[in-house]
Protein backbone atom coordinates (compact mmCIF):
# COMPACT_ATOMS: atom_id res chain seq x y z
CA UNK A 1 0.00 0.00 0.00
CA UNK A 2 1.35 3.51 -0.22
CA UNK A 3 0.94 6.01 2.13
CA UNK A 4 -2.44 7.57 1.06
CA UNK A 5 -3.75 4.42 1.14
CA UNK A 6 -2.23 3.55 4.06
CA UNK A 7 -3.67 6.55 6.09
CA UNK A 8 -7.30 5.97 4.03
CA UNK A 9 -7.67 2.32 5.44
CA UNK A 10 -5.93 2.84 8.84
CA UNK A 11 -8.18 1.39 12.01
CA UNK A 12 -10.46 3.80 13.38
CA UNK A 13 -9.47 4.45 16.41
CA UNK A 14 -13.25 2.85 18.75
CA UNK A 15 -12.23 3.78 22.03
CA UNK A 16 -11.45 7.39 21.23
CA UNK A 17 -14.72 7.48 19.40
CA UNK A 18 -16.42 6.06 22.54
CA UNK A 19 -14.30 8.49 24.16
CA UNK A 20 -15.24 11.64 22.12
CA UNK A 21 -19.20 10.10 23.16
CA UNK A 22 -18.77 10.10 26.47
CA UNK A 23 -16.96 13.41 27.22
CA UNK A 24 -19.35 15.01 24.63
CA UNK A 25 -22.48 13.90 26.70
CA UNK A 26 -20.79 14.28 30.33
CA UNK A 27 -20.35 18.46 29.92
CA UNK A 28 -23.74 18.81 28.48
CA UNK A 29 -24.85 16.96 31.35
CA UNK A 30 -22.82 18.94 33.89
CA UNK A 31 -23.66 22.49 32.04
CA UNK A 32 -27.42 22.04 32.10
CA UNK A 33 -27.59 21.81 28.74
CA UNK A 34 -29.11 17.90 28.82
CA UNK A 35 -31.86 18.47 31.71
CA UNK A 36 -32.42 16.01 34.67
CA UNK A 37 -35.00 13.58 33.37
CA UNK A 38 -34.78 14.80 29.54
CA UNK A 39 -35.08 11.58 27.17
CA UNK A 40 -32.51 11.01 25.05
CA UNK A 41 -33.20 10.09 21.39
CA UNK A 42 -33.39 6.70 20.17
CA UNK A 43 -30.10 4.43 19.84
CA UNK A 44 -30.36 4.57 16.32
CA UNK A 45 -31.18 8.29 16.51
CA UNK A 46 -28.93 8.82 18.84
CA UNK A 47 -25.69 7.31 16.84
CA UNK A 48 -26.46 8.60 13.49
CA UNK A 49 -26.66 12.43 15.00
CA UNK A 50 -23.81 11.79 16.39
CA UNK A 51 -21.92 10.26 13.20
CA UNK A 52 -21.05 6.95 15.26
CA UNK A 53 -22.19 3.44 15.21
CA UNK A 54 -24.58 1.80 17.25
CA UNK A 55 -21.88 -0.35 18.84
CA UNK A 56 -19.67 2.94 19.56
CA UNK A 57 -23.27 4.66 20.95
CA UNK A 58 -24.18 1.60 23.29
CA UNK A 59 -20.15 1.59 25.07
CA UNK A 60 -19.93 5.51 25.27
CA UNK A 61 -24.14 4.34 27.06
CA UNK A 62 -22.60 2.09 29.00
CA UNK A 63 -19.70 4.12 30.84
CA UNK A 64 -22.31 6.95 31.12
CA UNK A 65 -24.75 4.61 33.50
CA UNK A 66 -21.61 3.30 35.25
CA UNK A 67 -20.97 7.07 35.99
CA UNK A 68 -25.01 7.82 37.00
CA UNK A 69 -25.49 10.30 34.65
CA UNK A 70 -27.90 8.23 32.88
CA UNK A 71 -30.77 5.87 33.53
CA UNK A 72 -31.68 3.35 31.22
CA UNK A 73 -35.55 1.69 31.44
CA UNK A 74 -36.79 -0.96 29.60
CA UNK A 75 -40.07 -1.45 28.22
CA UNK A 76 -43.26 0.92 26.55
CA UNK A 77 -42.48 4.31 27.32
CA UNK A 78 -38.85 3.21 28.61
CA UNK A 79 -35.43 4.84 26.77
CA UNK A 80 -32.35 6.51 28.12
CA UNK A 81 -33.03 9.40 30.48
CA UNK A 82 -30.22 11.62 31.97
CA UNK A 83 -29.84 11.95 35.76
CA UNK A 84 -28.10 15.55 36.67
CA UNK A 85 -25.50 14.94 39.05
CA UNK A 86 -24.97 17.37 41.65
CA UNK A 87 -22.01 18.74 41.23
CA UNK A 88 -20.51 21.38 38.93
CA UNK A 89 -18.83 21.60 35.51
CA UNK A 90 -15.11 21.51 37.14
CA UNK A 91 -12.85 23.47 34.99
CA UNK A 92 -9.59 22.33 36.14
CA UNK A 93 -10.84 18.25 36.36
CA UNK A 94 -11.76 18.93 32.79
CA UNK A 95 -8.14 20.43 31.98
CA UNK A 96 -6.22 17.30 34.05
CA UNK A 97 -7.09 14.80 31.03
CA UNK A 98 -5.64 17.48 28.04
CA UNK A 99 -2.07 18.52 27.08
CA UNK A 100 -1.03 21.82 25.94
CA UNK A 101 -0.71 20.42 22.67
CA UNK A 102 -3.87 19.20 22.50
CA UNK A 103 -5.69 22.64 23.79
CA UNK A 104 -3.35 24.41 21.50
CA UNK A 105 -4.44 22.18 18.90
CA UNK A 106 -8.28 22.32 19.35
CA UNK A 107 -8.08 26.11 19.54
CA UNK A 108 -6.02 26.36 16.39
CA UNK A 109 -9.21 24.38 14.41
CA UNK A 110 -11.78 26.77 16.74
CA UNK A 111 -10.01 29.92 15.51
CA UNK A 112 -9.68 28.70 11.82
CA UNK A 113 -13.58 28.16 11.84
CA UNK A 114 -14.95 31.49 14.10
CA UNK A 115 -12.57 33.41 12.05
CA UNK A 116 -14.22 31.96 8.75
CA UNK A 117 -17.81 32.10 9.82
CA UNK A 118 -17.60 35.81 11.31
CA UNK A 119 -15.82 37.24 8.11
CA UNK A 120 -18.74 35.45 5.95
CA UNK A 121 -21.05 36.79 8.19
CA UNK A 122 -19.57 40.41 7.86
CA UNK A 123 -20.04 39.55 4.05
CA UNK A 124 -23.91 38.41 3.47
CA UNK A 125 -25.60 39.61 7.28
CA UNK A 126 -28.92 41.27 6.39
CA UNK A 127 -30.27 44.02 9.53
CA UNK A 128 -32.48 41.01 11.11
CA UNK A 129 -29.08 38.78 11.34
CA UNK A 130 -27.55 42.04 12.92
CA UNK A 131 -30.88 42.57 15.10
CA UNK A 132 -30.27 39.00 16.27
CA UNK A 133 -27.06 38.97 17.42
CA UNK A 134 -27.62 42.68 18.84
CA UNK A 135 -30.67 41.19 21.28
CA UNK A 136 -28.00 38.54 22.62
CA UNK A 137 -25.33 40.97 23.94
CA UNK A 138 -28.04 43.03 25.55
CA UNK A 139 -29.38 39.52 27.32
CA UNK A 140 -25.88 39.12 27.89
CA UNK A 141 -25.15 42.17 29.42
CA UNK A 142 -28.19 41.77 31.89
CA UNK A 143 -26.89 38.22 33.02
CA UNK A 144 -25.14 37.58 35.78
CA UNK A 145 -22.22 34.29 35.74
CA UNK A 146 -22.79 31.01 35.67
CA UNK A 147 -24.64 28.49 33.23
CA UNK A 148 -26.99 31.22 32.06
CA UNK A 149 -24.44 33.03 30.47
CA UNK A 150 -22.60 30.30 28.68
CA UNK A 151 -25.71 29.68 26.95
CA UNK A 152 -26.36 32.72 25.73
CA UNK A 153 -22.31 33.21 24.93
CA UNK A 154 -22.88 29.75 22.93
CA UNK A 155 -25.59 31.05 21.32
CA UNK A 156 -24.47 33.97 19.89
CA UNK A 157 -21.39 32.66 18.58
CA UNK A 158 -24.22 30.19 16.65
CA UNK A 159 -26.09 33.21 15.39
CA UNK A 160 -22.61 34.70 13.94
CA UNK A 161 -21.76 30.95 12.58
CA UNK A 162 -25.59 30.87 11.25
CA UNK A 163 -25.00 34.68 9.65
CA UNK A 164 -22.88 33.26 7.56
CA UNK A 165 -25.10 30.97 5.81
CA UNK A 166 -22.64 27.84 6.01
CA UNK A 167 -24.72 24.55 7.22
CA UNK A 168 -21.37 23.60 7.26
CA UNK A 169 -19.35 26.24 9.82
CA UNK A 170 -22.62 26.14 11.82
CA UNK A 171 -22.18 22.45 12.35
CA UNK A 172 -18.41 22.44 12.89
CA UNK A 173 -19.30 25.18 15.39
CA UNK A 174 -21.98 23.57 17.45
CA UNK A 175 -19.47 20.27 17.55
CA UNK A 176 -16.28 22.66 18.65
CA UNK A 177 -18.88 24.20 21.26
CA UNK A 178 -19.77 20.68 22.47
CA UNK A 179 -16.25 19.90 22.57
CA UNK A 180 -14.41 22.97 23.60
CA UNK A 181 -17.33 25.14 24.50
CA UNK A 182 -17.28 24.11 28.28
CA UNK A 183 -13.83 25.17 29.02
CA UNK A 184 -13.77 28.41 26.80
CA UNK A 185 -16.92 29.54 28.36
CA UNK A 186 -15.14 28.69 31.98
CA UNK A 187 -12.17 31.02 31.07
CA UNK A 188 -14.84 33.77 29.79
CA UNK A 189 -16.72 33.52 33.12
CA UNK A 190 -13.22 34.16 35.50
CA UNK A 191 -13.66 37.53 37.38
CA UNK A 192 -10.91 39.44 35.73
CA UNK A 193 -11.81 38.16 31.82
CA UNK A 194 -15.44 39.35 31.85
CA UNK A 195 -14.92 43.39 30.62
CA UNK A 196 -12.35 42.04 27.68
CA UNK A 197 -14.16 39.02 26.46
CA UNK A 198 -17.78 41.86 26.43
CA UNK A 199 -15.76 44.05 24.62
CA UNK A 200 -14.81 41.09 22.04
CA UNK A 201 -18.09 39.92 21.46
CA UNK A 202 -19.07 43.46 21.09
CA UNK A 203 -16.37 43.88 18.56
CA UNK A 204 -16.97 41.10 16.21
CA UNK A 205 -20.92 42.00 16.13
CA UNK A 206 -20.06 45.84 15.31
CA UNK A 207 -17.38 44.75 12.77
CA UNK A 208 -20.17 42.55 11.43
CA UNK A 209 -22.39 45.16 11.20
CA UNK A 210 -20.16 47.29 9.57
CA UNK A 211 -19.36 44.39 6.60
CA UNK A 212 -15.91 44.51 7.99
CA UNK A 213 -15.06 41.12 7.00
CA UNK A 214 -11.11 41.23 8.04
CA UNK A 215 -12.00 42.57 11.21
CA UNK A 216 -14.28 40.28 11.67
CA UNK A 217 -12.28 37.54 11.09
CA UNK A 218 -9.17 38.94 13.14
CA UNK A 219 -11.60 39.43 16.25
CA UNK A 220 -13.24 36.05 16.00
CA UNK A 221 -9.73 34.43 16.05
CA UNK A 222 -8.00 36.25 18.56
CA UNK A 223 -11.04 36.05 20.66
CA UNK A 224 -10.66 32.25 20.46
CA UNK A 225 -6.83 32.36 21.09
CA UNK A 226 -7.32 34.36 23.92
CA UNK A 227 -9.02 32.13 25.92
CA UNK A 228 -7.26 29.01 25.02
CA UNK A 229 -3.90 30.97 26.08
CA UNK A 230 -5.36 31.12 29.44
CA UNK A 231 -6.38 27.49 29.46
CA UNK A 232 -2.63 26.49 28.25
CA UNK A 233 -1.08 28.71 31.16
CA UNK A 234 -3.66 27.50 33.54
CA UNK A 235 -3.14 23.34 32.76
CA UNK A 236 0.94 24.04 32.53
CA UNK A 237 0.34 25.37 36.63
CA UNK A 238 -0.75 22.43 38.01
CA UNK B 1 -35.75 49.79 -20.40
CA UNK B 2 -35.43 46.50 -22.46
CA UNK B 3 -38.26 44.59 -22.97
CA UNK B 4 -38.55 41.31 -19.93
CA UNK B 5 -37.11 38.10 -21.64
CA UNK B 6 -39.92 35.56 -22.41
CA UNK B 7 -38.87 33.14 -19.24
CA UNK B 8 -38.72 35.86 -16.80
CA UNK B 9 -42.53 35.36 -16.40
CA UNK B 10 -42.13 31.81 -16.67
CA UNK B 11 -39.36 31.44 -14.27
CA UNK B 12 -41.81 34.11 -11.31
CA UNK B 13 -44.90 31.56 -12.06
CA UNK B 14 -42.97 28.44 -11.18
CA UNK B 15 -41.68 29.82 -8.09
CA UNK B 16 -45.20 30.79 -7.14
CA UNK B 17 -46.52 27.45 -8.01
CA UNK B 18 -43.88 25.81 -6.10
CA UNK B 19 -44.39 27.54 -3.24
CA UNK B 20 -47.73 26.99 -3.50
CA UNK B 21 -47.90 22.99 -3.24
CA UNK B 22 -45.94 23.59 -0.10
CA UNK B 23 -48.40 26.09 1.10
CA UNK B 24 -51.04 22.95 0.73
CA UNK B 25 -49.66 20.98 3.00
CA UNK B 26 -49.31 23.75 5.59
CA UNK B 27 -53.00 24.45 4.69
CA UNK B 28 -53.69 20.93 6.05
CA UNK B 29 -51.67 21.35 9.34
CA UNK B 30 -53.05 24.39 9.83
CA UNK B 31 -56.65 22.96 9.48
CA UNK B 32 -56.47 20.09 11.43
CA UNK B 33 -53.99 21.76 14.41
CA UNK B 34 -57.38 24.67 14.78
CA UNK B 35 -60.04 21.91 15.00
CA UNK B 36 -58.05 19.36 17.49
CA UNK B 37 -57.75 23.00 19.64
CA UNK B 38 -61.19 22.88 19.21
CA UNK B 39 -61.76 19.65 20.24
CA UNK B 40 -60.15 20.02 23.31
CA UNK B 41 -62.14 23.62 24.05
CA UNK B 42 -65.24 21.40 23.93
CA UNK B 43 -64.67 19.32 26.66
CA UNK B 44 -63.79 22.61 28.59
CA UNK B 45 -59.95 21.94 29.58
CA UNK B 46 -56.76 23.22 28.29
CA UNK B 47 -54.99 21.39 25.70
CA UNK B 48 -51.75 19.92 26.79
CA UNK B 49 -48.71 18.28 24.73
CA UNK B 50 -50.19 14.75 24.19
CA UNK B 51 -53.71 16.01 22.48
CA UNK B 52 -51.08 17.39 19.64
CA UNK B 53 -50.34 13.49 18.69
CA UNK B 54 -53.88 13.92 16.83
CA UNK B 55 -51.46 15.49 14.20
CA UNK B 56 -49.03 12.74 13.80
CA UNK B 57 -50.52 10.82 11.56
CA UNK B 58 -50.87 14.01 9.07
CA UNK B 59 -47.64 15.12 9.74
CA UNK B 60 -45.63 11.31 8.93
CA UNK B 61 -47.43 11.05 6.10
CA UNK B 62 -47.14 14.59 4.45
CA UNK B 63 -42.76 14.48 4.58
CA UNK B 64 -41.49 13.52 1.74
CA UNK B 65 -38.67 14.38 -0.74
CA UNK B 66 -39.97 17.63 -1.24
CA UNK B 67 -41.16 18.69 2.60
CA UNK B 68 -38.38 17.96 5.27
CA UNK B 69 -39.77 19.13 8.03
CA UNK B 70 -43.75 19.69 9.45
CA UNK B 71 -45.30 20.71 12.42
CA UNK B 72 -47.39 23.04 14.61
CA UNK B 73 -45.66 25.33 16.85
CA UNK B 74 -47.67 26.66 19.67
CA UNK B 75 -48.04 29.60 20.53
CA UNK B 76 -46.42 30.46 24.09
CA UNK B 77 -48.66 29.10 27.10
CA UNK B 78 -51.51 27.95 25.35
CA UNK B 79 -50.46 24.40 26.54
CA UNK B 80 -50.96 23.82 29.95
CA UNK B 81 -48.08 21.19 30.61
CA UNK B 82 -45.11 23.15 28.94
CA UNK B 83 -44.55 27.07 28.11
CA UNK B 84 -42.96 26.32 24.92
CA UNK B 85 -43.50 23.43 22.57
CA UNK B 86 -43.36 22.65 18.83
CA UNK B 87 -45.21 19.14 17.65
CA UNK B 88 -42.33 18.81 15.31
CA UNK B 89 -41.29 15.85 12.71
CA UNK B 90 -38.58 15.76 10.55
CA UNK B 91 -36.84 13.18 7.98
CA UNK B 92 -34.75 11.44 10.61
CA UNK B 93 -30.77 10.68 9.81
CA UNK B 94 -32.28 7.42 9.26
CA UNK B 95 -34.99 8.63 6.51
CA UNK B 96 -37.55 7.80 8.64
CA UNK B 97 -39.94 10.55 10.14
CA UNK B 98 -38.72 11.21 13.60
CA UNK B 99 -39.72 13.88 15.93
CA UNK B 100 -38.06 16.89 16.99
CA UNK B 101 -36.88 16.33 20.82
CA UNK B 102 -35.73 20.33 21.89
CA UNK B 103 -34.88 21.42 25.24
CA UNK B 104 -37.11 24.28 25.33
CA UNK B 105 -36.83 25.39 28.44
CA UNK B 106 -35.79 28.82 29.16
CA UNK B 107 -33.86 27.87 32.69
CA UNK B 108 -31.54 25.01 30.94
CA UNK B 109 -31.86 26.96 27.22
CA UNK B 110 -30.93 30.18 25.26
CA UNK B 111 -32.76 28.87 22.21
CA UNK B 112 -36.10 27.67 23.59
CA UNK B 113 -37.48 31.19 22.46
CA UNK B 114 -38.66 30.91 19.05
CA UNK B 115 -41.26 33.52 18.65
CA UNK B 116 -38.58 36.10 17.57
CA UNK B 117 -37.85 34.24 14.45
CA UNK B 118 -39.58 35.37 10.98
CA UNK B 119 -41.66 32.38 10.62
CA UNK B 120 -43.44 32.99 13.96
CA UNK B 121 -43.90 36.55 13.66
CA UNK B 122 -44.83 36.76 10.25
CA UNK B 123 -48.43 34.69 11.05
CA UNK B 124 -48.53 36.12 14.40
CA UNK B 125 -48.60 39.66 12.89
CA UNK B 126 -52.00 38.47 10.89
CA UNK B 127 -49.54 37.00 7.25
CA UNK B 128 -51.39 33.95 5.75
CA UNK B 129 -48.23 32.86 4.18
CA UNK B 130 -44.84 33.88 5.44
CA UNK B 131 -41.86 32.43 3.47
CA UNK B 132 -38.44 32.78 5.66
CA UNK B 133 -35.39 32.08 4.31
CA UNK B 134 -33.17 30.31 3.18
CA UNK B 135 -31.31 30.39 6.78
CA UNK B 136 -28.69 27.84 8.81
CA UNK B 137 -31.89 26.78 10.65
CA UNK B 138 -29.62 25.72 13.98
CA UNK B 139 -33.21 24.76 16.17
CA UNK B 140 -34.43 22.44 14.32
CA UNK B 141 -32.02 20.32 11.68
CA UNK B 142 -29.08 22.61 11.13
CA UNK B 143 -29.44 22.38 7.19
CA UNK B 144 -30.01 25.36 4.96
CA UNK B 145 -33.87 25.95 4.89
CA UNK B 146 -36.65 27.58 3.68
CA UNK B 147 -39.65 27.71 6.17
CA UNK B 148 -43.25 28.17 5.12
CA UNK B 149 -45.62 29.29 7.66
CA UNK B 150 -49.28 29.98 8.35
CA UNK B 151 -51.31 31.29 11.00
CA UNK B 152 -53.57 28.85 13.26
CA UNK B 153 -56.56 30.64 14.65
CA UNK B 154 -59.00 28.87 17.36
CA UNK B 155 -62.09 30.29 18.47
CA UNK B 156 -60.66 33.70 16.79
CA UNK B 157 -58.19 33.58 18.86
CA UNK B 158 -53.81 32.67 17.83
CA UNK B 159 -53.16 29.63 18.98
CA UNK B 160 -49.68 29.31 17.30
CA UNK B 161 -48.35 28.85 13.74
CA UNK B 162 -48.39 25.58 11.26
CA UNK B 163 -45.32 25.40 9.09
CA UNK B 164 -42.82 23.35 6.80
CA UNK B 165 -39.31 23.38 6.04
CA UNK B 166 -37.71 22.56 2.51
CA UNK B 167 -34.27 22.19 1.79
CA UNK B 168 -32.56 25.07 -0.20
CA UNK B 169 -31.17 22.61 -2.28
CA UNK B 170 -34.93 20.83 -2.66
CA UNK B 171 -35.93 23.82 -3.84
CA UNK B 172 -33.10 25.44 -5.84
CA UNK B 173 -33.28 21.79 -7.82
CA UNK B 174 -36.78 22.64 -7.90
CA UNK B 175 -36.68 26.57 -9.61
CA UNK B 176 -33.08 26.42 -11.34
CA UNK B 177 -34.33 24.77 -14.63
CA UNK B 178 -36.53 27.56 -15.33
CA UNK B 179 -34.15 30.10 -14.03
CA UNK B 180 -31.91 28.85 -16.74
CA UNK B 181 -34.37 29.13 -19.51
CA UNK B 182 -33.68 33.18 -19.05
CA UNK B 183 -31.10 33.75 -21.46
CA UNK B 184 -29.28 36.25 -18.82
CA UNK B 185 -28.05 35.65 -15.38
CA UNK B 186 -30.84 35.41 -13.32
CA UNK B 187 -31.56 34.68 -9.77
CA UNK B 188 -34.77 34.71 -7.27
CA UNK B 189 -34.25 36.84 -4.35
CA UNK B 190 -36.48 36.69 -1.09
CA UNK B 191 -37.93 40.15 0.31
CA UNK B 192 -34.82 40.85 2.50
CA UNK B 193 -32.72 40.19 0.18
CA UNK B 194 -31.17 37.39 0.33
CA UNK B 195 -30.73 34.63 -2.97
CA UNK B 196 -32.85 31.68 -2.94
CA UNK B 197 -31.44 30.24 -6.20
CA UNK B 198 -29.93 31.23 -9.20
CA UNK B 199 -28.51 30.40 -12.50
CA UNK B 200 -25.21 32.36 -12.48
CA UNK B 201 -22.34 31.87 -9.50
CA UNK B 202 -22.11 35.57 -9.16
CA UNK B 203 -25.45 35.45 -7.40
CA UNK B 204 -25.03 32.42 -5.51
CA UNK B 205 -27.50 31.32 -3.11
CA UNK B 206 -27.24 32.98 0.55
CA UNK B 207 -25.40 36.14 -1.44
CA UNK B 208 -27.63 39.51 -0.32
CA UNK B 209 -28.81 41.49 -3.69
CA UNK B 210 -29.49 44.97 -2.82
CA UNK B 211 -31.17 46.68 -5.98
CA UNK B 212 -28.19 47.40 -8.64
CA UNK B 213 -29.25 49.72 -11.63
CA UNK B 214 -29.63 47.72 -14.78
CA UNK B 215 -31.67 44.60 -12.68
CA UNK B 216 -35.32 44.03 -13.19
CA UNK B 217 -37.25 42.28 -10.86
CA UNK B 218 -40.28 40.14 -11.62
CA UNK B 219 -42.62 39.73 -8.46
CA UNK B 220 -43.40 35.85 -8.08
CA UNK B 221 -47.40 36.06 -7.93
CA UNK B 222 -48.75 37.10 -4.29
CA UNK B 223 -45.51 36.51 -2.61
CA UNK B 224 -42.70 38.89 -1.96
CA UNK B 225 -40.02 37.14 -3.60
CA UNK B 226 -38.82 38.47 -7.41
CA UNK B 227 -37.31 36.92 -9.93
CA UNK B 228 -34.06 39.37 -10.27
CA UNK B 229 -32.64 39.71 -14.29
CA UNK B 230 -29.34 41.13 -15.12
CA UNK B 231 -30.32 43.99 -18.14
Amino acid sequence: MDGAHRVVFAPVDNTARVHAVVRRLTDAIALGLLTDGEQLPSEADLAAHLGVSTVTLREALMALRQQGLIETRRGRGGGSFVRAPAREFDLDERLRSLSAEELRDLGDHYAAIAGAAARLAAARSLPADVRRLRRSLEEMAAAGPGAGMCRLDGRLHLEVAAASQSGRLTREEIRLQAEIGPLVWAVHDLPDRRGRVDAEHAGIVDAIEAADENRARDVAESHVLNAVERLIDRRLAF
Amino acid sequence: MPAEPPAVGAAAAHVRATLDGVFTDVARVRDAAARCLADVRATGRAPVRADLAALRPLLQARLGPFVCGLGFIAAPRLLADAAWYLEWWQTGPAGRPSQLLRDLNPESSALYDYTRWEWFTGPEGGAEKTVCGPYVDYLCSDEYVLTLSAPVHAAGTFVGVAAADVFARTFENEVVPALRRIPAPAFVVNAPGRVMASNTASWPPGAVYRDVPGYAAKRCGDFSLSVVTAG
